[in-house]
């Protein structure tokens, strides 16, 4: 069984908040002038992780199903003209680079992860597997526009971060535990977003061979 | 600036069971032999495929179009020559898959803006594409996903390691594959480092140029299992700028310090990243001279092209193939002057190391390495 302690957590779930408006309240987050090439996706993410910055050595672990939403479908339009600035926002780690690199943050480990109704937990293991005290898992959609239709890009908006420690201390927000078990499930990124953000319990199976259990304190 | 923060990670009992590659020079033996030869692989192709451009390099598999087709027609290779993925069960909680790619099946994404025709969607999007690997290649569930562009295919091994290690996993599958596409191609013409001129890894001229090539790859993971091991990996990520490195080499250093760590006292090869373009190239030459003075240095993207981010994992394969046959390729592409004495622009006999320090590097200044030696 791997057991980990929560002890910082921040979500955003924009709702019905246009991407107009999600930029606004955002921007005072960054430095002035930064914000004007970041995607929705890297200021919700940056945001995020700008109250739970990884430091010294303490490993990343990003999680996104479909990554940089409109980036990608901005940079399709581009064409035959292709756009050298879309190109690079659009690779599937730049929603995290992004605040990254605007607040000059080096970090040592860096996972990137992808894919479909196993992620949470395949994004949960590579956390509980890095050989650190302490490690931030932080994670986000972008809803897109033309590309909605084709399930081809997310069709919500939110970012979350998360720190995990290997011992409780003193004001441990929750437990997570990832036992090894011959059950069949899935938990999607949106409805593990959802357990963080509106911190309700789980208990079950959350992928192939793996149960879940989340309990707040 | 935050500290330069690095894990190594020591995998003594984790070894390599299998592995294989296909590049457009063949499977791993064939393109070591054509490496050895010196051949490239690069040909001038149109950068927008059917729709022209100027003509870049580029390494198309089996002479394929650039245009992505529906179903992609890469997928047969891949059943063809890597058995091992097929077979034995993968993608169960004890034998868990590790996908890592840069471009996923964003061709058809492209293919389908281009054309309208909705026949490409099914593997355009990133989870899509490999729902559709895994039904096709007869993979359970248990699959995770790595996506950071050109260290993709580490981050597959080093999470793959970890789960055996953690006795959490039997055996595992890393499977790491970036097929060409104009979408790929046009954003690097964009960038302009992927031009007219042919890749020329670590060599002293005047303007630098990459190639792209098409590459997949698999390695199976076991514990003390195989004739070679992952002895020590390490990232590190610099977060200094999308496309450009700090000028003072830190980053490289920090990304292969913790190997050297563990590769002390062992005589080595390196298998640097070399793409062709100028100041990460001559970053890496004197990040890996300061690291591992007097250690040879070769870069195969001058014959293959750059295969994104299944690099990582093309040339692991490519490296254990030389290790077993005895001979490393030069840097295939370049000529004197280079950026340093320690590049080999010609193949040398490798019985006397004990192993390789196979590197990589990608957007956001990720730095990627690990130590391949003789289990």
């Amino acid at each position: 069984m791997l057991e980990r302690f929560i002890q910082e957590l921040r979500t955003d779930d924009p709702g019905s908040e246009t991407p107009a408006a999600t930029r606004e309240r955002l921007k005072a987050r960054f430095a002035p002038g930064s914000t004007r090439r970041m995607t929705l996706l890297g200021m919700l993410v940056g945001a995020a992780l700008g109250d739970l910055p990884p430091a010294g050595d303490e490993p990343l672990v990003y999680a996104s199903t479909f990554g940089e939403g409109r980036a990608l479908e901005d940079y399709l339009a581009s064409f035959p003209a292709a756009s050298p600035t879309l190109f690079q926002t659009s690779i599937h780690p730049s929603g995290v680079q992004q605040g990254l690199i605007g607040r000059q943050r080096s970090v040592g480990e860096l996972f990137p992860q992808a894919g479909g109704r196993q992620l949470a937990v395949q994004a949960l293991l590579t956390a509980m597997l890095a050989p650190a005290a302490t490690v931030v898992l932080a994670g986000g959609e972008e809803r897109g526009t033309w590309l909605v239709e084709a399930n081809a890009v997310s069709d919500r908006t939110f970012a979350y971060a998360v720190r995990l420690a290997r011992e409780p201390g003193p004001r441990a927000l929750g437990r997570l535990m990832l036992t090894q078990e011959a059950v069949t499930g899935a938990l999607a990124h949106p409805a593990w977003f959802e357990r963080l953000h509106r911190r309700q319990p789980f208990d079950g199976a959350a992928a192939e061979g793996w149960r879940l259990q989340l309990a707040w304190s | 600036m935050a500290s330069c923060a690095v894990y190594s990670s020591n995998h003594d009992s984790v070894g390599l069971a299998a592995w294989g590659c296909v590049t457009p020079l063949g499977d791993a033996a064939g393109t070591l032999t054509a490496l050895l030869r010196g051949e490239r692989a690069l040909r001038a192709v149109p950068v927008l495929g059917r729709e022209g451009g100027d003509p870049v390099p580029l390494g198309l598999l089996n002479n394929r179009e650039l245009d992505e087709t529906a179903p992609p027609s890469w997928l047969a290779t891949i059943k063809s020559r890597f058995g091992p993925v097929q077979e034995g069960g993968w993608g169960r909680p004890r034998r868990p898959v590790f996908v890592t790619s840069s471009n996923f099946g964003v061709g058809c994404l492209y293919a389908y803006r281009r054309s309208g025709d909705p026949a490409f969607l099914p593997f355009g999007a990133l989870p899509d594409c490999v729902e559709w690997l895994r039904r096709e290649l007869g993979w359970g569930e248990s699959v995770t996903v790595f996506s950071h562009a050109c260290v993709s295919a580490h981050l597959g091994l080093l999470q793959a390691s970890r789960m055996i290690e953690a006795g959490l996993a039997d055996a595992a599958l890393v499977f790491s594959f970036d097929f060409l596409s104009p979408f790929v191609a046009g954003g690097f013409h964009a960038l302009k480092i992927l031009n007219a001129d042919f890749p020329a890894p670590y060599q002293a001229r005047a303007t630098g140029s990459i190639g792209l090539g098409d590459g997949a790859a698999y390695a199976v993971l076991a514990r003390d299992r195989g004739d070679f091991t992952i002895t020590a990996q390490s990232l590190h990520n610099e977060m200094y700028h999308f496309t450009a490195n700090r000028a003072d080499g830190a980053g490289f250093v920090a990304g292969l310090a913790p190997v050297a760590a563990v590769a002390a006292g062992r005589r080595v090869w390196l298998k640097g990243h070399g793409t062709g373009t100028l100041e990460a190239g001559r970053l890496e030459v004197d990040a890996f001279g300061r690291v591992f003075p007097d250690a040879p240095l070769v870069g195969w993207k001058g014959s293959l092209g750059h295969t994104l981010g299944s690099c990582g994992l093309v040339e692991l394969a490519l490296a254990v193939e030389a290790m077993r046959a005895g001979r490393t390729p030069g840097t295939v592409g370049s000529a004197a002057p280079v950026f340093a004495d320690s590049v080999a622009l010609e193949s040398f006999a490798n019985g006397a190391f004990d192993g390789v320090v196979c590197a990589s590097n990608a957007f956001g200044g990720a730095h990627a390495a690990f130590l391949l030696s003789h289990a």
